[in-house]
């Protein structure tokens, strides 16, 4: 009985240490990212692709307000896995920040000062009295002068910087796909195909190209581009893998 | 750290964030030490060439120091100069040099020095009313740069800059003897003569020159009593 009223005060406290040195608040938040359908980047010399399946629970939904990919500025996107709306809060962060360099140093914010701009707040809502830690993983995506970046922020706060990751719902499924099968030398529109391929692995129903939300940085331009239904529809046509056709989609 | 996790992202571009600018009443501008002042800022095929005079003087009529380094390493390879107000222009250099350090540190790169003029331009206009004007001079990828930074944070960029009380003096000698392409060592001579002719005619300025040669291996600078000495 007494032990497990000690559970529960350093369950509740984020700012509490369990006496095995774990924070139970931000493992929950870890347990929330995974509640949420997959997200995934695959950097390559030519840019970053960002591919988020959102999957929507009702057809009366309009898929669009699904938001999981966001231009944060014109050469960085991010896209979330977990909670919508602690996502929402951190790209209008991001969107900030962002700003503020333009207009402190009249110059564009690099993709790893950016990531470590808002895992610095992240990990403030893991130590602050009073906050609530993120139930959501960010994947952070751009380009620095022609240099592709891809960094992963976790919910206790730490930003990696990955090749190819996957964060939300089946994770270890998509990210295996991932290991096996990355390669340095993809274009951007592979990296999208091997993203769809990984994504195609970990679910039992074919492909839809209307619930996946893609988008790229391209090196080239250094600016931050969604692909339209059509394009993500190339794509998957070329894949091995089983897609939702045309005419069932718009039933 | 802000302070209320309400707030973060929103800190002001303007300010520096080691510390905001004290609000300092400026109503004795006319006797607080002035450089007076000629400051000379030249673009060059190796990097920059800063030249200033080496005088304080209160108000240009009385000269209150005679051996005043008025140019200052700000970052690796970058130089400002001190013009106007002395107490404004040593916290400004003293406030940017923190703010480029940080920079680097947390980075592990140096400013550009496109960054670095619109910064001390944000924080001329930003903070207190400084009565400075100074001239930034630095060497980064992309090559030379020389900016003059007015008092109302005004962020000017030109191939060679000349600012404070013996201006006009000295861009008559530029004038003459500037070009395009001059190694440094071309380029300290027609600096120091733009200043030892302003010297001669300008009561705010006198008593010497000091020498900045910025290259993209760092910031060099020397003083020298005679100007014999460096033409």
């Amino acid at each position: 009985m007494q032990g497990q009223h000690n559970q529960q005060a350093y369950d509740r406290g984020i700012t509490i240490f369990s006496p095995d040195g774990r924070l139970y608040q931000v493992e929950y938040a870890r347990e929330a990212v995974k509640r949420g359908t997959a997200t995934i980047g695959v950097r390559t010399p030519d840019g970053v692709a960002l591919v988020a399946d959102r999957s929507v629970r009702s057809r009366l939904i309009e898929p669009e307000s699904v938001e999981k990919l966001h231009e944060v500025d014109d050469h960085v996107g991010v896209a979330s896995a977990g909670h919508v709306a602690d996502a929402r809060k951190l790209v209008d962060f991001a969107r900030r920040r962002a700003q503020t360099e333009q207009l402190r140093y009249g110059q564009s914010i690099g993709v790893e000062t950016l990531a470590k701009s808002i895992t610095d707040n992240i990990q403030e809502h893991t130590q602050t009295g009073g906050a609530r830690p993120f139930g959501v993983s960010l994947l952070i995506a751009g380009t620095e002068d022609g240099e592709p970046h891809l960094y992963e922020a976790d919910p206790s706060g730490v930003a990696t910087e990955w090749k190819a990751v996957a964060v939300g719902g089946d994770r270890d499924v998509i990210q295996g796909h991932l290991e096996d099968e990355y390669t340095e030398a993809l274009g951007v529109d592979e990296g999208v195909g091997l993203a769809l391929e990984a994504l195609a692995e970990a679910s039992d129903d074919p492909i839809d190209p209307a619930s996946v939300d893609v988008a790229a940085i391209e090196a080239e331009t250094d600016e931050y581009r969604p692909y339209d239904v059509e394009e993500v529809r190339t794509i998957v046509d070329d894949l091995e893998v089983e897609t939702v056709d045309e005419e069932e989609d718009e039933e | 750290m802000n302070d209320s996790f309400e707030n973060v992202g929103a800190e002001n571009p303007f300010e520096p964030e080691v510390g905001s600018f004290q609000n300092v009443q400026s109503d004795q501008e006319g006797e607080v030490t002035k450089t007076g002042t000629t400051t000379v800022g030249l673009t060059t095929a190796d990097g920059v060439v800063i030249a200033t005079d080496m005088r304080a003087s209160l108000g240009g009529r009385f000269v209150s120091n005679k051996d005043v380094q008025k140019v200052e390493q700000i970052h690796p390879t970058a130089a400002l100069t001190l013009v106007g107000s002395v107490g404004g222009a040593q916290s400004f250099i003293e406030t940017l040099r923190a703010e480029a350090s940080l920079y680097e540190t947390r980075r592990g790169e140096p400013m550009s020095i496109d960054a670095l003029a619109t910064l001390a331009g944000n924080f001329g206009r930003g903070g207190p009313f400084r009565a400075i004007h100074p001239i930034l001079g630095g060497v980064d990828e992309d090559g030379s740069h020389v900016y003059s930074i007015d008092p109302a944070g005004g962020v000017v960029a030109d191939d060679y800059t000349v600012t404070g009380s013996g201006m006009q003096v000295a861009y008559g000698t530029l004038e003459q003897y500037y070009e395009e392409g001059l190694s440094n060592e071309e380029a300290k001579k027609v600096a120091a003569r733009a200043v030892q002719s302003a010297v001669e005619r300008d009561t705010g300025s006198g008593n010497g020159v000091f020498l900045a040669e910025i290259t993209d291996e760092g910031v060099e600078i020397q003083g020298h009593k005679d100007f014999d000495d460096v033409l």
